[in-house]
């Protein structure tokens, strides 16, 4: 037997695949129609875009959240008459109503496809999806599935190509061209789909054997029975840990898990978020609870909503801030601001300074610990001796509400990095279970500009290098201590910023619900030193 | 939140109904698909004509059309400038510009600070 064809390009979602190649037929063959009066090609037009938007809108109903908003985009596009516009334009010069949408939608897509920042460039496949979408309506021909289990080879793979297909028998994607950036990069990867892109054109056959090895970045057609073991023992090892919750875990192009938790400030999010795509609550703020300061100390109110968090959980951790009153944040009578520096009485300073606050807080956790797996963060802790502090508080309450023959557990209780000076010696903090730094404060404090000041806004920013350093550095000091140490501040839910995090060496993030789907891809298309696997071949 | 520098912006209202801003694109990736589509939408509610400029290219492109919004390109960095003619002009103009400082409130639900 002639020694299998091997062909490299870039892994856009990892994984392997294997299974019969699937190649595409060009629709634009059969796009010529015979024309009508210009007035029935365009009623001709109107109806194909309005049965393309019925599909769509189908489609998206039965679709999970981040599918949905793609497909939402081409319906919007379709909807704007400006498509349509460019189209009847050429039906009037004599075009029938497919050629004229065909020529339309090409020109159009072309100017997309030579745009200078790739993140659009990859928008030409969404637009490619739309014409196809509405030229399978024009000419009465449904868009073509393929058999389950295929290795998709083409130029390009529209998104709701991939939507409507059954990934669940295997199979894989290999693209000419393609980015991983695109749409269709970030489907695969939150549906573990193998996908490589970027292959050039090659020649294969309908039908014939092909293994997609997205770990590196190659196809391999006709491979040995021996090739296929060896890429799926390789993935078997490069994956120990398949956690039961992936949802919560993203892998990295190399393969590493990285633990992905959700920011919750409402408890109304429960109902809207579905727990099952995140590890757990990495932060969840308590200052929403309050109205005023009687809600403050209202234990009951405390103890429901820590409950309903650890059921929206399941097993998996909640980690409930503590209340961080002072500086910006203040309710009527309490914290209010001195000063405009938040350097004031605030967070643990001020839980600290006002103990009825901290304790009627404090039991409310010890309570709810004992339903599932809690842990507690302490916001803007300067010095061990806080923490200490508040732990005695903890172990006090803990006792008296035993004596009263209530269930109360010790939960874990963790500090907040926000504070430059416990964030440069956290080797110092030894009695706190785990770490999560707060990076809007910590930035902030280290380029002494407040973050809500527009005329100092540009030192905020640009002091990000010193913040990644002075992580890398936590995150040295509580990996010596064999501590967990994460993030929980805005960067980490800006696609922006993840390379550099990973880089420092943070591999837990909590992110707002509504950005997860973004940092999920981000982070599925990087190596686990943060280098874009694009980049490097 | 996003601090990245902005270039100055301006604020142009009359009496007849018309109202100009100007600023800058700081979001992410520019405005792509779910931006446009959030600009649009918006734009859409105002009964006034609101039109965009993308880097003083001298063409006035309909702000409430997606498809000219994406065929314009507009990268993160792009200079935008918005004009409105018509009711509510002022009202629209604010609440348009205020998506785009608000970087398409793409984290506005959860955009507290930590």
């Amino acid at each position: 037997m002639a020694e299998a064809l091997e062909i490299t390009g870039i892994s856009a979602s990892p994984g392997v695949g294997v299974g019969p190649v699937h190649r595409p037929v060009d629709v634009t063959a059969e796009a010529l129609a015979l024309r009508d009066s210009v007035a029935a090609e365009g009623d001709k037009l109107q109806q194909a875009v309005a049965t393309a938007v019925a599909e769509l809108k189908a489609l998206a109903d039965r679709s999970d959240e981040e599918s949905a908003g793609i497909l939402d985009f081409q319906i919007e596009m379709l909807l704007d008459p400006a498509l349509v516009e460019m189209a009847e334009d050429r039906i009037v010069t004599g075009d029938g109503a497919a050629l004229a949408w065909l020529g339309a939608l090409n020109d159009y897509i072309a100017g997309i496809e030579a745009a200078p920042d790739e993140q659009l460039r990859a928008r030409a496949v969404d637009i490619v999806d739309i014409r196809n979408r509405v030229l399978s309506a024009l000419i009465g021909r449904p868009l073509v599935d393929f058999a389950p289990g295929s290795v998709f080879v083409g130029k390009d793979l529209q998104p709701s190509l991939f939507l409507q297909h059954d990934w669940t028998a295997g199979g894989g994607i290999v693209l000419f061209e393609g980015s991983a950036s695109s749409h269709v990069a970030m489907l695969a990867r939150s549906r573990s789909v193998p996908m490589v892109v970027a292959t050039g054109r090659f020649e294969v056959a309908g039908g014939i054997r092909a293994l997609v090895d997205a770990n590196d970045g190659r196809v391999v057609i006709e491979p040995g029975d021996a090739q296929v073991r060896e890429a799926k023992s390789r993935m078997a090892r490069s994956r120990p840990i398949a956690s039961r919750r992936t949802g919560g875990t993203v892998k990295t192009a190399d393969g590493l898990a990285i633990r992905l938790s959700a920011i919750i400030n409402d408890p109304v999010e429960f109902k809207a978020i579905d727990s099952s795509s995140f590890a757990g609550i990495g932060l969840m703020r308590t200052e929403f609870l309050l109205t005023s300061a009687a809600d403050a100390v209202d234990e009951a109110r405390h103890y429901d909503i820590y409950r309903r968090a650890l059921d929206w959980a399941g097993e998996a951790p909640v980690t409930v801030r503590m209340l961080d009153l002072g500086g910006d944040k203040t309710l009527p009578g309490l914290g209010a601001k001195k000063s405009e520096s938040f350097m004031g009485l605030r967070g643990i300073r001020l839980l600290l300074a006002r103990p009825e606050l901290a304790r009627a807080q404090a039991r409310a956790l010890l309570r709810a610990a004992v339903h599932g797996d809690l842990g507690v963060l302490l916001p803007m802790v300067t010095i061990p001796d806080e923490f200490d502090a508040m732990q005695a508080f903890f172990e006090e309450e803990r006792a008296a509400l035993v004596r009263r023959g209530l269930q109360a557990r010790m939960p874990e209780i963790g500090i907040m990095v926000e504070v430059p000076a416990a964030a440069l010696m956290l080797d110092r903090f030894s009695r706190s279970d785990f770490f999560s730094f707060g990076t809007n404060d910590l930035a902030q404090y280290l380029a002494a500009a407040a973050r809500d000041d527009q005329s100092v806004s540009a030192l905020y920013d640009a002091a990000t290098p010193a913040v990644c350093r002075v992580i890398a550095q936590g995150v040295a000091l509580a990996e010596a201590m064999k501590k967990p140490i994460g993030i929980c501040g805005e960067m980490a839910s800006d696609p922006w910023h993840i390379p550099a995090l990973m880089a420092a060496g943070l591999r837990h993030f909590s992110v707002a619900p509504n950005r997860a789907a973004d940092i999920r891809s981000t982070i599925g298309g990087l190596f686990s030193d943060g280098r874009a696997a694009a980049e490097v071949k | 939140m996003d601090n990245r520098p902005r270039r100055k912006t301006s604020e142009t209202v009359d009496t007849h109904g018309y109202c100009q801003a100007e600023i800058e694109v700081t979001h992410g990736f520019g405005l792509h698909a779910r931006p446009s589509v959030i600009f649009t939408r918006l734009a859409k509610s105002f009964p006034c004509t609101v039109e965009i400029e993308v880097n003083d290219s001298n063409v006035w492109l309909n702000g409430k059309s997606i498809v000219k919004i994406m065929g314009a390109k507009i990268r993160r960095g792009s200079i935008l400038k918005i004009r409105a003619r018509g009711l509510r002009a002022a009202e629209a103009i604010h609440a348009l510009r205020a998506l785009v400082e608000r970087d398409f409130d793409e984290e506005k639900k959860h955009g507290r600070s930590a």
